[in-house]
């Protein structure tokens, strides 16, 4: 028996089919104090939280990826497999928690059968049983329990129904935890011993499930097929209904997988998407764009012309300010995603890929992955571990930091509106809509490429497969998606943020030490003391006569300027390009920085006022305008292609399980955008447009 | 016999057998689609493939080089 007392916590362990409810009675009892956050697309980590303590009940409690048979078929299953027999933190599973669709009984029940052949304690917890009701027909826990040997409890994660009943069967069982050592007999293959658990399945399926009358509204008049019904459950005669499908489901199918709607939604749903996140976010963008702007103005005033005021408005809130503009692309990008994939579409548009992704080597399965790398590359390189081939594993993840991620979405939104004015939104959401297009268009051609050469160089053929559940279409719950939405952004911001700070603030003093107008230079003085010295002593003036070539950020930009040069750039792009490689978003903060301090200042929000510095911005060379139309679309590509994060090397490098697929992607994703952007930059020339 | 990616839409039949020699044959008993189960071919989107079968009161799809180890 393990008590309270006991070093080790006991483990209850969530165990159950994808989508049978795990997650949302993980949430329930844990009140989503939980460490790591599940991406939309399917839970990826183990989840470990203790129970609330509200429900007085000393333990800890996993949510798991889900898993259909305890015979794994991916490396992504055999870890899950691995995990209920022994996690490496937590150890052994004292007690397993199924999570069991009540409405897709017969095929779940697989799952349960196995753990208990193999000595697990088990508990079912029964879920769905709405929409089971729904079909008009109900199920007997007491006769499921007794068919099964396990206790036998109907919940609904999302009320909180039935779960203090689940706790009292989860204290009972605790106390009479079996030592049975765990069996692991089931990891050979045998064709007839899983057509005899089925048939053990059916037979039980036909004991417990009992056809009601169904829930009828009020206005809909009780036919007579419902009339029948209620005497199957008088005379005893089998159920039946309950092997239909979700006629609604069925409907929505027929467009949604029509060959040819089918295509055009998939289209839509696409594009839509991806024009929202323009369109829906650039007001609020602008709202959050203004505040800073002003706040900058406001502190730079209050605190005076001085280097104290200038690191505070120009390095701090001007850092703070590149963070937060693009909160509210992330937040939409989440949303959208999550009511995708709370509705079942997502399983669809994997499904209506498949095909396509197939020839170049990819999955149907990629699809969610892909998308989700829209967002953010790490969570989306996690979500590859539902690809059962490992080849087409490494591939996906090979090409998901060439999907535009949220981070270069305030680049594009930077350098999109010093190419495009104001007052034509249309056109910007367009643009936009067609660098995602291209980025996607080159990522394919070079997942196809990639795939022709490895597969010369590597005969080995591994079995490639797509089996996935369609699920019923639900109705977003969009108190969820909103928790998880806000979550997500929380999370990006928490974990971007203070890295963009911290680099901001060292740009901010790369760009002005060492001070050689002055007596004072960095080197004899820590930061405080000379900003204390420097207090009064320094004019707005002499900040501006104080020469950037020469701070440590210029030493730098020279050094790189060659590069630069065959773009049409100088060495002051260079320095935002170089800091891009820790996170791209700096290079918004970075830009407004350097071409704050060379150029006027600007009044007003804070967009404008790089704009403006931009365009003023003069090759120090030659004299001519630094930013043409050309250069700037030369950056734009450059930023389609580069590989500029240094936290998509680092899981790159730990999904891969070696440095050589994320050092190649450092490598020939930067030297590509190079090539590409030099083409651009040039090309454009040649036809006319400098 | 045939196989269930001979169906048309709409198409119902009893699965038969299980072809074991086909590398996915555990998986797709493993979901569901075991001998004397009714399925119905449903959809076929745009490419043509995976198919899209009611098994089990489910909608399941499967790529076709798959699903022709389902004997009907
Ligand atoms: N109708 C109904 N829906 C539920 C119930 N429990 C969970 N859900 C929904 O089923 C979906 C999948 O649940 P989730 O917990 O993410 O499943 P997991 O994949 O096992 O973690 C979510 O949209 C839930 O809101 C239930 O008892 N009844
Ligand atoms: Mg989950």
């Amino acid at each position: 028996m393990l008590t309270v007392t006991d070093n080790k916590l006991p483990l209850i362990t969530l165990l159950g089919h994808p989508n049978s409810g795990k997650t949302t009675l993980f949430n329930y009892l844990s009140g989503k104090k939980y460490k790591t956050v599940n991406y939309p697309g399917s839970t990826v980590e183990y989840s470990i939280s203790r129970i609330l303590s509200r429900f007085e009940f000393n333990a800890n409690i996993l949510d798991s990826p889900g898993i259909i048979s305890l015979i794994p078929c991916s490396p992504d299953e055999k870890l899950s497999v691995n995990y209920v027999y022994n996690h490496p933190k937590y150890g052994k599973t004292d007690l397993a928690v199924v999570t069991l669709d009540a409405s897709q009984l017969s095929r779940q029940l697989l799952l349960v059968k196995q753990l208990i052949e193999c000595n697990f304690k088990v508990i079912i917890a029964l879920t769905m049983v709405d929409i089971l009701n729904k079909k008009g027909i109900d199920i007997s826990t007491t006769k499921l329990s007794e068919l099964t040997g396990c206790d036998v409890v109907k919940i609904d994660g999302r009320s909180g129904e039935g779960i203090d009943e689940l706790l009292k069967v989860i204290r009972i069982n605790m106390n009479l935890l079996n030592e049975n050592n765990l069996k692991h007999t089931l990891k050979d293959y045998d064709k007839n011993k899983i057509i005899s658990l089925y048939n053990d399945i059916e037979r039980i399926e036909k004991d417990v499930l009992f056809n009601i009358e169904p829930v009828v509204k009020d206005n809909e008049l009780i036919n007579i097929e419902n009339a029948n019904k209620k005497l199957n459950v008088l005379s005893g005669l089998s159920v039946n209904g309950h092997r239909k499908l979700d006629k609604s489901t069925v409907n929505i199918d027929k467009i949604v997988l029509h060959k040819f709607w089918g295509l055009i939604i998939f289209i839509l749903v696409m594009s839509l998407t991806f024009t929202s996140i323009f369109w829906l976010a650039a007001p609020l963008m602008d709202l959050v764009d203004t505040f800073f702007g002003n706040l900058s103005e406001i502190t730079s005033n209050a605190l005076g012309d001085n280097l104290f005021s200038d690191l505070i408005s120009n390095g701090l809130i001007a850092g703070l300010g590149s963070v937060l503009v693009f909160v509210p692309q992330i937040v939409i990008l989440f949303l959208i995603l999550g009511l995708l994939e709370d509705s079942g579409y997502l399983a669809r548009g994997a499904m209506i890929l498949d095909k396509p992704l197939a020839k170049i080597g990819l999955n149907g399965r990629s699809f969610v992955p892909m998308l989700s790398g829209f967002a953010c590359a790490i969570p989306a390189i996690m979500a590859t571990r539902t690809i059962q081939n490992r080849k087409e594993r490494l591939l996906t993840i090979f090409i998901i930091p060439l999907m535009s991620c949220s981070a270069r979405l305030p680049v594009y939104a930077l350098l999109l509106a010093f190419l495009i004015p104001q007052d034509q939104p249309f056109i910007a959401g367009f643009s936009l809509t067609a660098i995602y297009i291209f980025s996607i268009l080159s990522s394919l051609l070079i997942a196809g490429v990639v795939n022709k050469f490895t597969s010369k160089i590597n005969s080995l053929k591994e079995k490639s497969s797509f089996i996935i559940e369609l699920p019923t279409y639900k109705k977003p719950k969009l108190d969820t998606v909103l928790k998880n939405t806000f979550k997500n952004a929380n999370q990006y911001v928490k974990k971007a943020g203070p890295v963009i700070l911290v680099l901001s603030l060292i740009l901010w003093v790369l760009t002005t030490f060492p001070r050689q107008n002055t007596e004072l230079t960095s080197d004899n003085l820590t930061a405080s003391n000379s900003l204390l010295l420097q207090n009064d002593s320094l004019t707005l003036e002499e900040m501006d006569s104080y020469d950037l070539s020469k701070s440590y950020a210029g030493m730098l930009g020279h050094f790189i300027e060659p590069v630069m040069l065959p773009l049409g750039l100088d060495w002051r792009v260079g320095v935002s390009l170089i800091v891009t490689f820790s996170a791209r978003e700096v290079f918004v903060s970075s830009m407004a920085l350097i071409f704050k301090v060379t150029e006027d200042d600007d009044e007003g929000k804070f967009q404008e006022g790089i704009l403006n510095s931009m365009r003023e911005a003069k090759n120090e060379a030659t004299g001519q305008k630094l930013f043409t139309t050309a250069r700037i679309a030369g950056l734009i590509v450059f930023f389609v292609f580069a590989m500029q994060c240094l936290s998509t090397v680092a899981i790159s490098k730990k999904e891969t399980g070696g440095w050589k697929i994320p050092l190649i992607q450092l490598f020939s994703f930067s030297i590509l955008a190079y090539i590409m952007a030099f083409i651009t930059v040039h090309g454009l020339k040649f036809f006319g447009i400098s | 016999m045939r196989s269930a990616i001979e169906l048309k839409i709409g198409e119902k039949a009893i699965i038969n057998d299980i072809d074991n020699t086909n590398p996915s044959a555990r998986r797709i008993l493993e979901v569901g689609f075991t001998p004397g189960e009714e399925i119905e071919l449903l959809f076929k989107p745009v490419f043509g493939d995976p198919l899209a079968f009611s098994i089990r009161g489910t909608l399941i799809a499967v790529r076709s080089s798959e699903a022709k180890c389902i004997l009907i």
